[in-house]
Formats: C-alpha cells, structure tokens, sequence
C-alpha cells in the first residue's frame, strides 16, 4: 500500500517526528501499553463494524445466499462474478455512473475553482460569502433531493417557470434521458461545488505573497503568474479535492433514489442504485455482496493508481 | 508489503469466524425452512394485561383511518388493547416488510401486504398459514369469493376464481380499483363507455381547454405505478400478462393483443398527458385534477378521497361544488371490462409473540362482522363482504364507493408470485422508459416478457440471480 | 493543517497596489468579477431561498404558474404542521438522540485514539491510518447488507443503538485523522515539562494536551454530527418504525402518500437544516480542515 498523501502541508515533518526516546525502559513500557489501551477500542470497534462485515460480504459473494429465502448458502464461487462482469446491465449502469462522475465532479471542480479564485481576489466581505456559498454542502442529500424534484417539475416549478418568462418553453427536466441524468449531474454540482471551493480557496490563500511580489517586479502577466505560482501549488490540493469528490459521487445513491429514482426507464440508475435493486427486490444477497465487493475494489484500486500518480506529480 | 501479509492474516481469520456464523444462520434457517407455520385453528386465550397490536402500512390517508377506526371500535371490545399503524414511505414499503422478515423478526405483528406480496411471503414462510382458524371463525359465503383469494389465498388463481381447496394467509383489509375521475364541466356529465370513447373525450377537452391536458394517470418508475397502468391497459384490450399454468410470459404478454394496449398507451394515451408527467403517481395525479389541470384521471379509489377536500382544491369551495365539477365512474370498456385490483389484506407476522398472534387473529374476527365491516365503510375503508359492499353506509360514504363495488366483478390482478418484486420492477421501467421515449414501445414490451421470463426461469442458475 | 477559514479570508494573495498603467484595466476586470461573483452566489443560493419562501407560503400559492416571487400571503401554518400534526417531532427527537450519541461516542473513541497516533512512534503507523480511512470507501448500499445481517443475529434491526453504532464506525475515522491533526499542532515538549515535573503521561495528557485540543474537538464534533444528522441510507433500511425513525426518512416520506405538501415539505427540510446551519457556521473557522482530513465525509 502507497502511503497517503500528506495532506499537512503546513508545519513539515512534525507529524512524522519519532519521540525522543523516553528515558526509562519501564516508561517506554507503560507507554505502549497507553497506546493500545487508547488505540484498541477505536479499531475493535472499526474491525467489528467495518471489517467484519466486509469480510462477511466476501464469504456472501461466493454463495448463492439470499436473507428471506434462509435454506443453506451454496458456494457458486465466482459465478456471482463473471455474472455481473458479463452482464449487460451493469455494463448500462457502469457507463451511466461513468458519465455521472466525470461531469458532475469536473464541472463542481471548474466552478468550485473559479469561486474559490474570485473570492480570494476579493478583499473585503470574503468571510460572509464564503459561509454563505456554504450552505448547500450542509444540507441532507433528502432534503436537496426532494427540494430539486419540487423546482424541477416541469408543470409548476419554479425553474420551468422562471425559463417561460424568458419565454422559452417547458423543459422535461427529469422524464427524459439525458436532462434526467444532466439534472442529476447538476444537482450534485449544486449541493458540492461549495467543498472544492473551500478547498481549493485554503490553496489560493497559503500560496505565499513573496511569490506573487517577485513576479510583480518581473512585471509578469497575470495569466503568466496564475499559470506558473497559483496553479502548481493549489494544484494538489485540488486534486485530492476531486479524488474525495469522485469517491463520493461513484456510491452514489440517496440523490438518486429521491431525486429520479433511477427513471425514466433505468436511464439514471446508478451502480449503487442497481446493487440496492438487486439485494432488496430480490433479496439475491449473494449476487448484491459481490456486486458491492467489486465496487469497493474498483475505488481502492482506483484510488491507489490516482494517489500513486499523485505522489509521483509531487516528487516531479 | 509486510502490511499486506498481515492484514492477508487477519482476513483469513475472520473469514473464518464469518463462515461459522453463517454456517450457523443457515442450518437455523435449515429448520424455519417448511414454509408458513399455522396458525391455531381457535383463538387462544387472550391476555388481560395492556398490549399494543401493531400494524405496518404505507403513509396514506387509509392508514391514518384504521388507528383511528380501530382504536375507537376494537377498543370497546378489548379495552386493554391499543392499535398502532406503523407507516413508511410508499416507495420503501416491501423492502421495510421484507427486510424485517428477513431479520426474522418484525416489530409489527400484522403486516399488511400488497395482494402480489403473498407469495413471496409464504414461500419465505414470513406470515401464519391461517386455512384452519378461518374454517372455523370466518364466514367466508359472506365474502365475494375473488377477493377472498385475492387478498389471502396463494397459490393464487389469476383467473379469479377462488379455489376451495386453496390454503389461505390473510383476510381483506381494503379493498381498491382504479376509478375514473372526469370533469363533468368540461367533457359532460355522462362518462365514456369505451376506452376509444374516453380517449376521444380527452382529445376534444384537451383541444377546447388550453392548459387542460386530457388525461393523467401513473408513470413513474417506482412501486408499481407504471405496470399497473399497463397491466389495466393490458386487460381492457384483451392481453394477457401471463400463461399461469405454464409459466410462460415469453409470447404471451407481447401477443398481438399486448402490443397494441402498449401502443394505445404510448402513442395515444401519452401524447394526451401533461408535459413532464413522467413520473408521476398517485400524488401528482391527485393534484393534477385538484388544481383544474386535467380532463380525465384514472386513480386509486382509496387515494382519491383528498380530491373532496376544498382546502386542497381549485376546483370548488365546498364538497358540492367539487362533486358539480367532478364525477367518478368505472374503467371504460373495450374489448374486455377488466380493471386492475388494487387494496390490501391483513397477515400475521410468524415472528409476532404469540399473545400478540393472538391478539391478532382476534382483530381479524371482530373486524370481519358485518356490522363492523359497515362501520369501516362508514369511517372510509373499502370493506370486501357482500353485505357491505351493497349497504347503504358504504355506498353513501363516498362518490367514488359505487364505481367500486360495480367493478369487484370485473377485477383482475398481477401475477402473485414469490419474485412479484422483480417482476413489477422490469415492467415498471420499460413501460415508464417507453412512456419518456427511451425505449420504442415494441422493444420495451419485448423487454419485459424477454426479461420476466428470465426471471421466472433463473431458479437453477449458478450465481448471479437478481440481475 | 493550520488554514482556516478566517485565515483564508485575511490574508489574500492579492497585490493590493497594483502598478499604475494597469489600473484602469484592473478596475474594469474587478467590476466583472464582482459581477461573476454576484451571480454565482446568487445562482448557489437560489433554491436555499426558494425553499424558505414555499416554507411560508399557501399551498395554492405554492403551485402557482408562473411561480410567485413576491406577492403571496405569509403564513406560518407549514411550521406548525411540522411539530403538530405530521408526527415529525417524534422523528427530530430520534434524530438528536441518535446523532448526539454517536457524535459523543465518535470522539470518546475517537480522541485517545488520535493522541496515541500523534505521540508514539507504532509499527506500521501510515499503513494502519490509511487502513482506518480506507474503511470510509465502502458505498453505504454495500455494507447495508452485510450490517443488517449482522444485526439480525444480534438483535439490532430497527433499533437506536444500531443506527448509533454504525454511525459511529462512520465517524471514528473521521475523528482520528481530523484530530491527528489537531494533536500534532500541540508540541509534544509541553507533556515532556509536565512528565518531568511528575507526572504520569496519561495525566500530562488530560491536565495539558486536552485542554488545548477543546476547539477542534469541537470543531470535529460537528463534522461528525453533521454526517450523522444527515445520513440516510442506513436509516431507511435498518429502521422501521416511527418511534426509531430518524428525519431523513420521515421527510423522504412526506411525499409518496395521496398528496404532496410541498409547503410542509419545505417547512420541514428549514426546521431540519437550521440546527446544522447554525453548527456551521460556529466552527466556520474550522471548516477547510474538516473537509479535507475528513475524507469521505458526507
């Protein structure tokens, strides 16, 4: 496992300071002991609640179990596998939550990059707007879910309104296939953009002022100084922003579950969606674990090769 | 990687550990296996002590009704007793029931399912085998014979005839159909008689009304909005949904006669509805008409009582009014009568206490009477014993109650089989996708059989069932 | 981790004189970013407006075509319905209860934890905190099935506990890389004087370091409690009744019955969002390292 990347830019190396050694052999004793005592509880409890399931969900995605029907789980072994692998809807699913993530995650990191960039050229009233551009991140995905369906029905919402005044006509925001996906992917950028501007905006601000007085002397263009000072530095930053992000969006399920409910047709049915149909329609636990089994390897494979060239973007 | 070796350990470890629990569970669902456990053919003996019986339904105006009814009535017999109605959303209404049964343990001692849910039930032996106790303490000649086997009996006749035979699980709750609600105002106080009458009504009201869509009915892809739609559809123009017998979908839902209700649905019907009314069910339709904004909708009768209040409605200031503008009437006709049945029946939970099952199965007997039954009707329940139906505190109780009881004769329902669940979710989405243009209508018909029958078949297959 | 919110709103990389020539030009291109700006904020904050607008407005108003901006009648009656005769309250209750007790356990268990990290040197140390982060990457539909089965054995469908035990192991994470970070801030060398002195580690640890990590316990705190506070789907399928059901579900289930009440729905959702609104903007300074140590923070 590549180790994590740093996210401590501030203060180098202090997390990672060994102690001094302590004096006494009996004090180095009682420490360790400290530390399990201080560690253990937090990690029995993720190993019960956290492992143990997963691990339990492996077992299941070998087997043919289902949790209504009892009766003994039959090993399949990989037939749960190479059925989903093969399968054409998970295929249709995949490339749905493929083109999710990709436009909601790129377009909240092009806005949340250009708000955070605006704001942080202001210099008066940064504070009220940055906790005011807030707000949408705090709120529960239900209540962003079932707030949008309201302004976006096409006969009496407000949106559809709001467009017949400008006088455009109705748009069928979530009955048609690709407004009912782009009407996800906006929503989702609605409720996050807001998290990578604040990420984004804690880079723009420690990029060090000397930076930008020495190119001033150099009378560099402004696109010169953003392109060669501001974006390197924020640059990794951002980019951890975009891996939660992506993370997030790829187990996506409440929004669409509120929002759509994978409609029309199975047009906005996600992965997450598809596993909760196939594990709560059917009750086919065996299939569902597997499906879930391989969407958490995906995003730990996924992650490890992103934080990989990260890391590598760093040493460069 | 010394991590990994570890951490490859550790996981040995408690696989293990997991396959032992599991191995555990299982040979204990081993023993639960022989489906549903019966229930005593005689109530037993009741307790004295305080006992709440508990009941899970959906959020809708009905459930709010039965705590009501029956804490005020069941209350007078059993002072000890209190009823709750537990509720959950519409939308998560199976998976909360299913997911209780399948922790074998339920905090609701009756359940009331959906009549499509029996067989899933049974088959998982989640409710009581109620054949003997309703020998012996149900009038059950009072009863319409269809809707006894509809909301108990399993393995169900989808032709409508109740099988004697038969063991039955559960006894009527509320009974349901779909009516048709038209404004009298817009398209005359006689109702169309034939499904191509009502579509050419729609089409006029719609031409003269500007801002008045001629029909609205459910299409959204969620519970079992868009299938029932179709399935009504389906019946009027002689289809078929299924080849009970044989098991065969494949070739019977996508006859000749399927495909052209799939094409009345999508190329007539539809163009006559709302823009964006995609998605909508039981709600939407309701506001739809409340707000003035349709000609002609087809709606649960049991939903439809809200459409009488002023206070949610544009149509009129009081009930009179709105009756002057609104009339209910049953399906029209075409080459069948067929309507959809809807309602619910009452189940023991096999994981209730047995005070509570008792409790139960007393509930049921009181609430079966004739005169309780009346009462219900009274209080806004649809009762299903013959002598309710036709009495007058039935009949009077509501404008939508006489549609229903013309149409107990004319009810056909779903296929009522334990993969109910996965069935209705393939029709649901491919008649909503063809409903929005996503699929052709040709195609998402030819879907569904292709897909349900796969679902029917998979039985024996290695891995990867519920796909 | 040290950017907060204030700092990143004091101090700017912006050149506050910029050279003469450009001047014209430069008043010119602020004019448009405020503009930009301006719009923006008005674009994000719309919907968050609309929904206290519908909170306070007749039902036929609410529905109104085209939609009503300004002239409609206010009226309150959607909030009352809130706690009177929805049955939500009930569900807010649950709510509190079940996100105040696991935000609490998250941080008992969560704290020591972090300290322990943060102070003594341990084998494998980033591989066992990147183990501990990785836990988060689960979707929460997948460990749904494997949690409930669990529960099923031990007894803790549909019970409080079991939606604050999950939480927890949601949380727990969170907390130990938030507040490693924390703990690192506060030199080691003041538990080193305070040992020298006498004491025993455990009591330099609660006499001197935790005293000093109160702000971002607390700020740690919110972030937990806002996950919890919001969380749905383990909710929806692992309770059932309406004495253990949270609010996301109950106000999921506003919708779905025979009529939509879009102003109770609306009433509700401001009710919900107000307490998190509110803990926001208290440890508003703290925000950038809850985002960011947080990880997958919901």
């Amino acid at each position: 496992m590549s180790e994590p990347v740093s996210l401590t830019t501030d203060r180098p190396g202090q997390a990672d300071t060994p102690k001094p050694p302590a004096p006494g052999r009996s004090r180095r004793l009682t420490d360790r002991r400290l530390a399990v005592a201080f560690i253990a509880p937090a990690l029995l409890l993720l190993l019960a609640m956290s492992v143990f399931p997963l691990l339990w969900a492996l077992y299941l995605s070998f087997t043919d179990y289902s949790a209504t029907r009892g009766g003994p789980a039959n090993f399949v072994w990989f037939g749960n596998y190479t059925a989903i692998l093969t399968s054409a809807q998970v295929h249709l699913r995949a490339l749905t939550t493929l083109v999710y993530v990709v436009g909601a995650v790129g377009l909240q990191t092009a806005l949340g990059f250009t708000i955070a960039y605006l704001i942080s050229r202001r210099t008066r009233g940064r504070g009220l707007l940055t906790t005011l551009f807030l707000v949408p991140m705090m709120l529960s995905p239900v209540v962003v879910g079932l707030f949008w369906r309201f302004m976006l029905d096409a006969q009496f919402g407000v949106v559809n309104s709001m467009l017949g005044s400008l006088g455009l006509g109705q748009v069928e925001w979530l009955t048609r296939q690709r407004t009912a996906l782009l009407s996800l992917i906006v929503v989702d950028t609605w409720q996050w953009t807001p998290f990578i501007m604040l990420i984004a905006l804690a880079g723009l601000t420690a990029v060090p002022k000397y930076l930008y007085e020495a190119a001033s002397i150099d009378r560099a263009s402004e696109w010169f100084r953003f392109r060669t000072i501001t974006l390197p530095l924020v640059w990794p930053l951002l980019l951890i922003a975009v891996l939660f992000r992506a993370i997030e969006a790829f187990r996506l399920f409440d929004l669409v579950y509120i929002l759509t409910s994978g409609g029309p047709g199975v047009s906005t049915e996600t992965l997450s969606f598809h596993v909760y149909k196939v594990a709560f329609l059917g009750f086919n636990t065996g299939t569902a674990s597997a499906y879930g089994i391989l969407m958490v390897l995906v995003v730990i494979v996924l992650t490890q090769l992103y934080l990989r060239y990260l890391n590598k973007l760093k040493e460069d | 990687m010394r991590h990994s070796q570890r951490i490859g350990r550790l996981s040995a470890a408690l696989l293990l550990v997991a396959t032992t629990v599991a191995a555990c569970g299982g040979s204990q669902d081993d023993d639960a296996k022989a489906s549903a456990p019966k229930a005593p053919a005689a109530i037993p003996e009741l307790t004295k002590d305080p006992l709440t019986l508990s009941f899970i339904w959906f959020e809708w105006p009905p459930a709010q009704a039965l705590e009501a009814f029956a804490n005020e009535e069941y209350k007078k017999e059993r002072p000890n007793v209190t009823v709750k109605v537990n509720t959950v959303p519409n939308a998560n209404w199976h998976d909360a029931m299913f997911t209780q049964f399948a922790a074998r343990k339920t905090d609701f001692d009756v359940a009331i399912l959906d009549s499509q849910h029996i067989g899933e039930a049974v088959t998982n032996g989640n409710i009581l085998d109620l054949t003997d106790f309703v020998k012996n303490n149900i009038d059950v000649d009072a009863y319409d014979p269809y809707l006894l086997a509809a909301y108990g009996q399993f393995p169900q006749a989808e032709t409508g005839q109740r099988d004697e035979n038969a063991s039955l699980y559960g006894l009527p709750l509320l009974g349901d159909t779909w009516t048709m609600i038209y404004r009298k105002d817009l398209i005359g106080d006689k109702p169309p008689q034939t499904w191509d009458e009502m579509i050419s009504a729609a089409e006029k009201c719609q031409a003269d009304n500007p801002g008045v869509s001629g029909l609205a009915f459910h299409q959204a892809n969620g519970s079992d909005a868009a299938a029932v739609t179709y399935n009504t559809v389906n019946g009027v123009y002689g289809g078929n949904l299924w080849d009970a017998k044989n098991r065969k979908i494949e070739g019977v839902l996508n006859d000749a006669a399927g495909q052209e209700a799939m094409d009345v649905l999508v190329t007539k019907m539809k163009p006559l509805t709302a823009k964006g009314s995609g998605n909508w069910f039981i709600d939407e339709v309701n506001a739809a008409v409340a707000q003035g904004k349709a000609c002609i909708a087809f709606n649960w009768i049991a939903a439809s009582g809200g459409l009488l209040d002023p206070k949610q409605s544009t149509l009129g200031k009081t009930r009179e009014q709105i009756l002057g503008k609104l009339g209910f009437a049953t399906l029209p006709k075409q080459k069948t009568d067929l309507v959809p049945l809807g309602g619910m029946g009452m189940h023991v939970s096999a994981y209730a206490s047995s005070a509570n099952q008792a409790e139960a199965l007393s509930f049921m007997k009181w609430f079966e009477q004739a005169d309780v039954q009346k009462k219900w009707a009274a209080a806004g329940g649809v009762p299903s014993r013959k002598d309710a139906l036709a009495s007058p505190e039935f009949l009077n109780a509501g404008p939508f109650n006489k549609v229903y009881a013309d149409s107990v004769p004319r009810m056909r329902d779903m296929w009522n089989v334990p993969e109910y669940a996965r069935l209705v979710d393939i029709e649901n989405t491919n008649v909503n996708a063809a409903l929005n243009g996503a699929k052709s209508p040709k195609d998402a018909l030819n879907d569904i059989a292709k897909d349900q029958q796969a679902v029917l078949d998979s039985s024996n297959r290695k891995g990867g069932g519920g796909l | 981790m040290a950017v907060s919110v204030d700092e990143a709103v004091s101090a700017g990389p912006v050149p506050k004189h910029a050279p003469p020539t450009r001047r014209r030009s430069g008043r010119g291109r602020a004019i448009v970013e405020v503009a930009l700006l301006t719009v923006l904020a008005v674009v994000m904050l719309f919907p968050v407006l609309w929904m206290i607008e519908t909170s306070i407005k007749e039902n036929r108003d609410v529905y109104a075509v085209p939609a009503k901006f300004f002239d409609f009648d206010v009226t309150l009656d959607h909030y009352r319905d809130v706690f009177v005769s929805s049955g939500l309250s009930v569900s807010f209750l649950n709510s509190v209860i079940v996100a105040g007790a696991s935000t609490v356990l998250a941080t008992v268990l969560g704290v020591p934890a972090a300290w322990a990290y943060s102070r003594f040197t341990l084998k494998a140390k980033k591989d066992q905190l990147f183990f501990i982060l990785s836990t988060r990457f689960m979707p929460p539909v997948v460990v749904v099935i494997p949690i409930f089965l669990m529960y099923r054995y031990i007894g803790l469908i549909d019970s409080a506990l079991g939606l604050i035990l999950i939480y927890t192991a949601f949380n727990v994470p969170f907390t130990i890389w938030m507040m490693k970070g924390f703990v690192d801030e506060v030199p080691a060398e003041y538990e080193d004087a305070a040992m020298l002195d006498g004491y025993t580690r455990l009591q330099a640890f609660r006499k001197f370091t935790l005293p000093l990590l109160v702000p971002g316990i607390a700020a740690t705190a919110v972030f937990a409690l806002i996950f919890s506070w919001n969380e749905f789907v383990f909710a929806i399928f692992l309770t059932s009744s309406d004495e253990v059901r949270t609010a996301p579900p109950a106000i999921a289930g506003l919708i779905g019955g025979t009529t939509v009440d879009w102003g109770l729905v609306a009433a509700s959702s401001v009710v919900f969002a107000l307490p998190v609104l509110i803990f926001a903007y208290l440890v508003r300074k703290h925000l950038v390292a809850g985002v960011t140590l947080g990880a997958v923070r919901r």
